[in-house]
């Protein structure tokens, strides 16, 4: 057990070395190929944890109880943790290499989890959005740490807000940026108890659960729910909007190195298009550009990060997850086939991918 | 016998030869030319018939029952095009342009009423800057019906006229625009046919859409009733939350909107979604032929609008019966028909996170 941990560490490493930095987009697997993680259903409404090359090999597909979100790759060992999607008690850490299912990581008693998580660059730690249900909306950062092939849980900070939901490490690894949607729900529940008393705000924590920052934006019931984070510390978030649907109201917002956080400069025809509802963003930190599913529009978004110029306005049904690659994006979807938008040069040339179409659920990642 | 084998795997080499397009390719671009492209159209049609009679009826030479006829014909080709939103008028949310509903607040009397009294003299140029509230049919429906104005007084139909006429022309030309673009080259008449394009990677994906936005619709139809009957307020009826209650056309809206559906699962030669079907489906394609027919004909035997049914037991129950039978439908489709055609319609836009 240990020779093993300890071979797919040095391998892991040594590719970590050639992409120059994790958490960045080329994490090449053995066939050469990036790994797409996600949650997936199949047509009887089963939940998987599947693991796919991007030529359409499939890695494993792991039968799981419950609904998953959002995947979290270990940044050494070949191991990934599916987050239970709220308000799901349950995770499930998986062999990315052949889909074992590890461990099925519950959380404690008065928790549920929300969807989300990340591990800390050393590999030990594991962080969680979680509410906490007896104080119902309480967000909470859980605290596990990795012992062999097991997440135990370890303590639990505040998330200083209500609803947490994505949350990211900030360049340095050790600052922690928390989306709280503000949205307050109850134990196995997904209905809004607050609609009226919404408070989301973009907090910057420190692992011992610190306060850094805590932002927010002007519009009351604007939730602030996913996230990107570019190498140079910029934030971008997206949102989805509780209120009326014709009022307007930023559906992206950003936070650049020292400045406050802000709307990004996003056009009337673009924001329109969401229909109030933002899924997946996603950072290209080579080419600078800034990507976006909105499944609502059924509409996927490239922007040039820094002028904020839209690069890509095109029909996209049910897009989900996007993730960046060398060559540009990776987006999938609940409806069709998967895309890879390639960005490299003067213009963005569309490719579909031979994955299976549709089910895929609303986050992917690759590793 | 060997004689016969042959011909037939010969035969079943040329038709394959001949089949250039792959059945999915074969339905998406029989159901644009013979359902899409027609109800788009149509609807052109209508609202030039609709700008047309603004004019006329302002000017004196039709009357109020014409102007309403013509009302009604805009919205049951708007109606009918529900469950075929697809392409440019089901994106930038230009669909509110043409009807603005579920409408909780009455904001289309309180925005039409700000509007005239800042804009007396209000050209087409201020409703385009204006909000898309006062844009569509919703609010034409407003000034032709609301049982608060009479346009019978000349007064009132002076001050109301300019709007009609300015509403008119807007639909009128947003119509031309979108027929427009689905008949431009690489327009979206071209996406449904042409595989891949930059909208669809193959047929699958066109098959996948026209079934989602099928589907939509017919969830739609019953939201529609759901909320006048109360069915989101505690059994409270809200006859005011109906689609169309002014000019009473929500059944009718209903009907013409069921009318398309069933055309995309037939096709206008037979050659609708129905036709993906195997033989081994044959019992599906019938329980679907019977749920449409059972909608149909529930829809069909009301006889008083909605609002009135509304009023008395009878009516409630006759209504509860075709919510019922639509759900039916729904789910039929929904679930046993994407599924047989292996088709996914999606759920990250209702069901995200």
């Amino acid at each position: 057990m240990q020779r093993r941990a300890f071979l797919g560490l040095s391998a892991a490493a040594a590719s970590l070395a050639a992409a120059g930095a994790f958490g960045g987009w080329t994490l090449f697997g053995p066939s050469g190929q990036p790994l797409l993680l996600s949650a997936r259903d199949d047509g009887d409404g089963n939940h998987y944890a599947v693991g796919y090359r991007l030529d359409g090999q499939r890695a494993f597909a792991t039968p799981v109880n419950e609904r998953c979100h959002d995947v979290v790759p270990h940044p050494a060992l070949p191991m990934a943790l599916f987050v239970g999607r709220r308000p799901s008690t349950e995770s499930y850490l998986i062999d990315t290499r052949d889909g074992r299912l590890l461990q099925t990581l519950s959380s404690p008693a008065g928790r549920h989890f929300n969807g989300h998580a990340v591990f800390h660059k050393g590999g030990e730690w594991l962080y969680t959005t979680e509410n906490d249900t007896t104080e119902p909306g309480r967000g909470v950062i859980g605290v596990y740490r990795l012992q062999g092939e097991q997440l135990l849980r370890d303590g639990e900070h505040s998330s200083h807000g209500v609803g947490p939901h994505q949350l990211l490490w900030m360049p340095d690894g050790e600052t922690l940026v928390v989306a709280n949607g503000g949205i307050r729900t109850e134990a196995e529940s997904r209905v809004e108890m607050n609609l009226d008393a919404m408070q989301a705000s973009l907090v910057l924590i420190r692992r011992d659960g610190s306060l850094v920052s805590q932002e927010y934006l002007a519009d009351q019931q604007n939730s602030i729910r996913h996230l990107a984070v570019a190498r140079d510390g910029t934030v971008v978030s997206g949102q989805q909007y509780m209120g009326d649907l014709h009022d307007q109201v930023p559906l992206l917002a950003i936070k650049r190195p020292g400045q406050p956080f802000q709307p990004f400069p996003l056009g009337e025809t673009q924001r329109v298009a969401m229909n109030q509802y933002t899924a997946s963003v996603a950072i290209h930190d080579e080419l600078r550009l800034l990507a976006l599913t909105a499944p609502r529009g059924n509409r996927f978004f490239i922007w040039d990060l820094d002028s904020a110029q839209v690069r890509l306005d095109v029909p996209l049904p049910d897009c989900a997850g996007v993730g960046a690659v060398a060559e540009g994006f990776v987006v999938t979807s609940g409806q069709g086939r998967c895309r890879l938008y390639d960005c490299r040069g003067e213009h963005i040339v569309t490719n579909a991918l031979q994955l299976p179409a549709g089910l895929w659920d609303n986050h992917l990642r690759l590793a | 016998m060997l004689h016969k084998t042959l011909i037939a795997s010969l035969l079943g080499l040329a038709l394959v030869g001949c089949g250039q397009q792959d059945p999915q390719a074969k339905v998406s671009a029989a159901l644009t030319d013979g359902v899409l492209l027609p109800a788009y159209s149509s609807w052109q049609e209508a609202d030039r018939q609709l700008a047309a009679n603004a004019e006329a009826f302002c000017a004196g030479s039709t009357d109020l029952s014409a102007a309403r006829q013509a009302f009604l014909g805009a919205q049951s080709a708007w109606a009918s095009l529900q469950p075929l939103l697809v392409g440019p008028l089901a994106e930038g949310n230009r669909a509110w342009q043409i009807q603005f509903w579920p409408d909780k607040k009455n904001l289309v009397q309180r925005q039409v009423e700000a509007l005239l009294k800042n804009k007396p003299q209000l050209s087409a140029d201020d409703l385009s800057n204006a909000s898309v509230v006062v844009q569509g049919l919703t609010a034409y429906e407003y000034i032709l019906f609301d049982p608060n104005l009479d346009l019978a007084q000349p007064e009132q139909k002076a001050r109301y006229c300019p709007l009609l006429q300015a509403i008119g022309k807007h639909q009128q030309a947003l119509a031309a625009q979108i027929v427009g673009e689905w008949q431009a080259k690489s327009g979206m008449a071209e996406q449904l046919k042409t595989f891949p394009n930059e909208r669809y990677a193959d047929a699958n994906e066109a098959i996948a859409e026209l079934l989602r936005v099928q589907v939509s619709a017919l969830d739609g139809l019953k939201k529609k009733l759901g909320a006048p009957m109360g069915r989101q307020s505690k059994g409270i009826a809200q006859p005011y939350q109906a689609e169309a209650w002014r000019s009473a056309g929500s059944l009718a809206n209903q009907g013409a909107a069921l009318a398309s559906a069933e055309l995309l699962w037939h096709g206008s030669n037979r050659d609708g979604i129905q036709s993906l079907l195997g033989d081994d489906q044959a019992d599906l394609a019938k329980r679907i032929d019977a749920a449409y027919q059972d909608t149909r004909q529930r829809l069909a035997a009301l006889d008083s609008p909605l609002g009135e049914l509304l009023e008395d037991n009878a009516g409630r129950t006759a209504l509860n019966e075709l919510y019922d039978s639509l759900n039916r439908l729904h789910r039929l489709q929904e679930s046993e028909l994407a599924k047989a055609l292996d088709v996914q319609i999606g759920f990250n836009a209702h069901d995200g996170d």
